[in-house]
C-alpha cells in the first residue's frame, strides 16, 4: 500500500507518495485563506434560501466581481485606464439575447457565439492600446459604450431601442422559484470563480510579470525584447471576451437585455470603483469591492431611502482618497508591499 | 565586425541631432562615446537601440539590417542597453525586474517561468544584489539600480551593450566598484562595449578606441591618447584658447 502523507514545513506543502515527494512554495498562513472564502460562499446561500433578496444580491455582487477581474488585469496589462469596459457587456448581453430570441439558442448553446464575438469585437477595438495613449486612450473608451447604446436607439428594431430585448430563455428554470435563485447565484459564484482562478494563474505567470512591465514602463519593457503591442492586443481581445461572457450571463438571467441599464456613464463608474476601492491591480480585492459596493448600495437604499443616490457615491469618494491601497491593502498592508508574490529563490 | 554605423542622420524639426555618423565597432571591443553636452550621444544610443527611427542611414549589426527596426526585434539580435537616468520598473522587485529581460530578452520557449527566476538570479548574484532581490526596485539607491540595469542587460544575453553614462551619481568607491563590475562583466559574458562617458579618466582608462561627437558630427575616432591630444577635442571642449 502506498503511504500518503501531507504536510506543512517552513513554508512549503509537501506530499509524501511513497517514496514520491512534491513540494509547493506557499506563503505561510495565507493559502489558507482564499479557500476559506470561497468555503463561506458555497456555504452560506442556503442559509438565504427563504430571502431571495439576498440571493439576488449576492448573485448581483458575483457579476461585478466577474466584470471588474478581467478589468483589474486590462488596467496593468495595457498600462492604460479604460473607461468604457461595459460595451463589451453589450456585445455579450445582445449577441445571447439576439441568439436566443431569434435562434432559440440555450445559454449553453451561444457560450460558443458569445466568445468568438467578444474575441472578434475586442481584437477589431485592440489597436486602440497601441495607437492612443493617456488621456486620449481614456476618452475614447470612455464614448464607445455611449456610440454602442446610440445604435441601439438608431436600430431599434433589432435591439429593442430603450426597452431593449425581453423574452431570452431563462438561465435557470427548474420549477421552484427560490430554487431558482439559488441555483443562479451558484452560477454566477462558478463563473465568478473561474475567472478569479484564470486571472490570478495568468498573473502569476509570465504573462503577469509581462503585464507588469508593460504598466510600468512599457518603452524600457519594448527595449528589453518584450513585444509590447502584442501583448496588450491579447491582453484587451481575451479581457474583453471576458466580460462579454459576463453579459451573456445577464442576459439569461434575467431573461433580457437592454442598455440602458449596463452601458450608461453610472454602471462603468461603479465598477471602476469596484475595482479601485478593491485594491487596484489586486484580484482578490475585486471580489471584496464588488461585495462591498453590492451590499453598501442597498444598504444606504434600505436605511436611508432617495437620499443614498448622494450617499452612495461620497461614501465611495471617501473610501477612495483615504484608502490608498484599498480594502484588500487593509488585509496585506502588514506584508511587504509587492504587487506581485514574492518568490523565493535560494543560494546553494 | 560586430557593428557598422553607416552615415546615419537624426533630424527632429529643425534640429540635426546626429548628423552622417558613421563608424564601425570589433567584436569584444570597448568603445567610448564622448562629445560635449548635447553632442548627440544618447540620441545616437537611441537610435542604434530602435527607440527613434534614423531618419537616413544604415546600421548593420552581427549580419543583420537593424535600421528602423523596433526595439525588441534589436534587443532579440543582441542589442541590450542601460539609461542615464535609471528607468527600472519601480512595482517590481529586483528579481522581478531582470526576470523580464530572462525571458523577453532572446527566445527560449522550453524555459519555464521558474528556471528564468533562477537565471535571473545568477545575475543578480553577479552584479551583487542577491541579497536585495526581494526589494521593489523603487526602494533601491542610484548604485542599485545602476548595477539593476547591468543585471537586466545581462539577462538578454546581449552581443552588444550600451552603456550610458553609469558613473554618473556615483561616488569614487561606487564608481571603482563600478569599473571592476564592467570588467568582469567582460571576462565573463564575452562582451562587446560602447560605452558613453563624461568622467575622462574612466573612459580614457577603461576604452580601447573613442569616437568623439560634436554637434551631432563624428568629430574624431582613435585610440584614447590621440583623442586627448588631438586639438579639435580640446577645442570642443574646452574652447580656441585651449587648443
Amino acid at each position: 500500500m502506498v503511504k500518503v502523507k501531507l504536510e506543512q514545513k517552513r513554508g512549503r506543502l509537501v506530499l509524501h507518495l511513497g517514496t514520491l515527494k512534491l513540494e509547493c512554495t506557499i506563503e505561510p498562513r495565507r493559502w489558507r485563506n482564499p479557500l476559506l472564502a470561497v468555503a463561506v460562499l458555497l456555504l452560506l446561500p442556503p442559509l438565504f434560501f427563504h430571502r431571495p433578496d439576498i440571493l439576488t444580491l449576492l448573485t448581483t455582487a458575483n457579476m461585478y466581481a466577474c466584470v471588474a477581474i478581467p478589468v483589474a488585469w486590462q488596467m496593468v496589462g495595457i498600462g492604460r485606464m479604460n473607461f468604457g469596459p461595459q460595451i463589451f457587456i453589450g456585445v455579450g448581453g445582445f449577441t445571447a439575447a439576439l441568439l436566443s430570441i431569434h435562434w432559440g439558442l440555450g445559454p449553453l448553446q451561444s457560450i460558443p457565439f458569445v466568445i468568438l464575438i467578444g474575441l472578434i469585437a475586442g481584437f477589431i477595438l485592440s489597436p486602440l492600446t497601441i495607437v492612443a495613449r493617456g488621456l486620449y486612450f481614456s476618452i475614447i473608451t470612455l464614448v464607445l459604450p455611449l456610440v454602442f447604446m446610440q445604435l441601439t436607439y438608431v436600430y431599434s428594431k433589432i435591439f429593442g431601442g430603450e426597452y431593449g430585448l425581453s423574452g431570452v430563455q431563462q438561465l435557470v428554470s427548474l420549477g421552484s422559484m427560490k430554487l431558482n435563485f439559488l441555483v443562479t447565484f451558484y452560477l454566477s459564484l462558478l463563473l465568478m470563480l473561474v475567472f478569479m482562478f484564470a486571472v490570478n494563474s495568468i498573473l502569476k505567470s509570465r504573462m503577469g510579470l509581462f503585464a507588469a512591465a508593460i504598466n510600468d514602463d512599457e518603452d524600457v519593457a519594448n527595449a528589453l525584447g518584450l513585444n509590447v503591442n502584442w501583448w496588450k492586443v491579447i491582453c484587451y481581445t481575451i479581457t474583453s471576451m471576458m466580460v462579454a461572457l459576463t453579459g451573456w450571463f445577464m442576459a439569461y438571467n434575467v431573461g433580457g437585455f437592454s442598455g440602458e441599464t449596463y452601458l450608461p456613464l453610472s454602471f462603468m463608474l461603479k465598477i471602476l470603483l469596484i475595482v479601485m476601492i478593491g485594491g487596484r491591480g489586486e484580484i482578490y480585492g475585486t471580489l471584496i469591492g464588488a461585495y462591498f459596493v453590492s451590499f453598501l448600495e442597498t444598504g444606504l437604499r434600505s436605511a436611508f431611502g432617495d437620499i443614498s443616490h448622494f450617499l452612495f457615491p461620497l461614501v465611495l469618494l471617501i473610501l477612495l482618497l483615504t484608502l490608498r491601497e484599498g480594502l484588500y491593502g487593509l488585509y496585506s498592508k502588514h506584508k511587504y508591499r509587492d504587487y506581485y508574490p514574492t518568490v523565493r529563490v535560494r543560494k546553494r | 565586425m560586430l557593428l557598422n554605423v553607416q552615415n546615419i542622420t537624426k533630424r527632429f524639426g529643425g534640429l540635426i541631432a546626429v548628423a552622417n555618423l558613421s563608424f564601425s565597432v570589433e567584436r569584444s571591443e570597448i568603445l567610448g562615446l564622448i562629445g560635449p553636452n548635447g553632442a548627440g550621444k544618447t540620441t545616437f544610443m537611441n537610435v542604434l537601440s530602435g527607440t527613434f527611427p534614423a531618419d537616413s542611414g544604415k546600421i548593420e549589426f552581427d549580419g543583420h539590417d537593424i535600421t528602423n527596426k523596433a526595439p525588441h526585434e534589436i534587443c532579440r539580435l543582441g542589442i541590450s542597453r542601460t539609461y542615464q537616468i535609471p528607468r527600472p520598473f519601480p512595482d517590481l522587485t529586483a528579481l522581478a525586474n531582470v526576470a523580464v529581460g530572462v525571458l523577453c530578452g532572446k527566445r527560449r520557449p522550453h524555459m519555464g517561468f521558474g528556471d528564468a527566476l533562477l537565471d535571473a538570479s545568477h545575475c543578480l548574484e553577479f552584479v551583487g544584489l542577491f541579497g536585495k532581490r526581494n526589494i521593489l526596485a523603487r526602494d533601491l539607491t542610484l548604485y542599485e539600480l545602476r548595477v539593476l540595469e547591468l543585471a537586466r542587460s545581462i539577462a538578454t544575453t546581449p552581443k552588444l551593450i550600451l552603456i550610458d553614462e553609469v558613473m554618473a551619481g556615483l561616488n569614487p568607491a561606487e564608481s571603482r566598484r563600478a569599473i571592476k563590475l564592467i570588467r568582469r562583466m567582460l571576462e565573463e559574458y564575452h562582451v562587446t562595449l560602447i560605452w558613453i562617458e563624461h568622467v575622462m579618466k574612466i573612459i580614457m582608462e577603461a576604452t580601447d578606441r573613442i569616437v568623439v561627437l560634436h554637434h551631432g558630427e563624428k568629430l574624431v575616432s582613435g585610440s584614447p591618447r590621440e583623442v586627448s591630444n588631438d586639438p579639435k577635442v580640446i577645442e570642443s571642449y574646452l574652447g580656441k584658447k585651449y587648443a
